[in-house]
C-alpha cells in the first residue's frame, strides 16, 4: 500500500486555512467556517429532541444528505487543487488509493480520527471513528441512544465511493449509501459505517 | 488577539482557544440551516440562535479571562469582531454596542456569500447565527447570561441591501 496516510495528515494539516480581508474563508472550491464542535451538537441535538422518533429520522437524514452534498463537492475541489497535485497525486496508483487518500485527508477537518477497515474495489467500504465528537456528548447529555448519531462520518463514507468508483464528478453522488452499523453513542467502543452500492441494499 | 488552530495528530482534533473545533463548507453549513429551519413546528432560528449565543458566552469569557483581562469594553468588542472574521463569518462592526444593547454592521456576512453561492437570494434575513454570536460575546463581555440579549437583524444583504446586515439588539425585558 503506498498510500501514507499519516503523511497526508501531517501534509494537509499544515496547509493556512486563512480568512481574506472579508472574513471570508476559501478554499478547495468551497467557502469555509471554523466553529465549535459544541455548536452543532447542541443545536441538532436540541432539534432532534424536539421531534418524534420518526420525524427525528427524517431530519437526520436531511443531514445526511447536506454533509453527502458537502463532502462529495469539497474532496472533489481537494483533489482538484494544485497542492493535492502537489503533494497527494504521486502517492496515488490505484482508485482504492485515492479512497485511502480521501479518508485521510477527512482527518484534518476535526470531525474525528477516520481509519478504512475495510475496502472492497467498487463494492463496500468500512470506516470506523473511535472519536467522534457529537456521540460522546450524547452519551453525556442524553444516555444511550437508540440508533447512531453520526449522519456526518456516515454520508462521507458514501461520498468517498460515489467520488471512486461511481459515475465521473458531478454526476455520481448518491450511488452509494451509507449506514453507521456501531455508535459510541449506542455504547459500542467507535463508531463504524458500512458504504454500498444504493441498488444492492 | 492572536488566534491559532491547533492539530492534534494523535486524535486528529482541532483546539482553538481551549475548545474543540471544526471545519465546514457552505454546503453543509446552509444545508444544515436550510434542514433546521423546515422542520415544522419548531423555531428552528431560535435555537440557531441560542446554541451559538451559548458557545460565544462560554469560549469568549473564557479568552477574555485568560488573555485579555481588564481591557475596555470596546478593546473586547473589537476583538470580538476579529475572532468573527478569524473563524470565517464575515466582517461585522460592533463599535456601536453598549451593555444596553445598539446597533451592529456587518458588511461581509459568510451566510449571505454561502447562501448565494449554494441557493441564490431568498427573501428572509439568513443571518441567525450572527444574532446568536451578538447575544453570546455580549453577555461575555459585560457578564450576564447569554440569553440576556434580544438581537435581531433588520436588513440583510441576501435581501437586496446593498451595503450592510443589519442588527438591533436589546436587553430582554425580563433580563433585569
Amino acid at each position: 500500500m503506498p498510500i501514507d496516510s499519516k503523511r497526508i495528515i501531517e501534509l494537509t494539516s499544515s496547509l493556512p486555512i486563512t480568512s481574506n480581508e472579508k472574513g471570508i474563508i476559501a478554499t478547495f472550491g468551497v467557502y469555509v467556517t471554523i466553529n465549535y464542535n459544541e455548536f452543532f451538537f447542541k443545536l441538532v441535538s436540541r432539534v432532534i429532541n424536539m421531534l418524534d422518533n420518526s420525524m427525528g429520522h427524517a431530519l437526520e437524514q436531511r443531514l445526511y444528505d447536506a454533509v453527502l452534498e458537502c463532502a462529495y463537492h469539497t474532496f472533489h475541489g481537494a483533489r482538484s487543487s494544485m497542492d493535492w497535485r502537489d503533494l497527494i497525486l504521486p502517492m496515488i496508483q490505484t482508485p482504492e488509493d485515492e479512497i485511502h487518500a480521501l479518508v485521510a485527508l477527512t482527518n484534518i477537518f476535526g470531525i474525528g480520527y477516520v481509519e478504512v477497515e475495510e475496502l472492497i474495489p467498487g463494492e463496500k467500504l468500512v470506516t470506523r471513528v473511535r472519536n467522534a465528537y457529537d456521540p460522546g456528548r450524547y452519551l453525556e447529555e442524553y444516555g444511550p441512544q437508540p440508533r447512531g448519531r453520526c449522519y456526518m462520518l456516515n454520508a462521507c463514507t458514501a461520498s468517498y465511493m460515489d467520488l471512486v468508483y461511481a459515475a465521473q464528478y458531478p454526476n455520481g453522488m448518491g450511488t452509494f449509501t451509507s449506514t453507521e452499523v456501531l455508535c459510541r453513542s449506542m455504547g459500542h467502543p467507535a463508531c463504524k459505517f458500512v458504504a454500498e452500492p444504493k441498488q444492492s441494499r | 488577539m492572536a488566534p491559532a488552530l491547533k492539530f492534534d495528530s494523535d486524535h486528529n482534533t482541532i483546539e482553538f482557544n481551549g475548545s474543540l473545533v471544526s471545519l465546514h463548507c457552505h454546503h453543509y453549513n446552509c444545508g444544515l440551516l436550510k434542514t433546521i429551519e423546515e422542520v415544522p413546528l419548531v423555531d428552528g432560528h431560535a435555537v440557531i440562535i441560542e446554541s451559538a449565543a451559548e458557545e460565544f458566552f462560554v469560549n469568549f469569557k473564557q479568552y477574555l479571562s485568560r488573555e485579555l483581562e481588564g481591557v475596555s469594553a470596546d478593546r473586547a468588542l473589537h476583538e470580538a469582531s476579529e475572532l468573527y472574521r478569524f473563524m470565517g463569518f464575515g466582517r461585522i462592526d460592533l463599535s456601536g454596542l453598549t451593555a444596553q444593547g445598539g446597533m451592529a454592521y456587518a458588511d461581509s456576512s459568510y451566510y449571505v456569500t454561502a447562501w448565494l453561492a449554494k441557493y441564490g437570494r431568498r427573501v428572509t434575513p439568513v443571518c441567525y447565527f450572527t444574532c446568536g454570536f451578538i447575544a453570546g460575546i455580549l453577555g461575555a463581555i459585560f457578564d450576564v447570561p447569554p440569553h440576556t440579549y434580544e438581537v435581531t437583524e433588520t436588513q440583510c444583504i441576501i435581501m437586496g441591501h446593498d451595503e450592510n446586515c443589519e442588527f438591533i439588539v436589546s436587553k430582554k425585558r425580563n433580563a433585569d
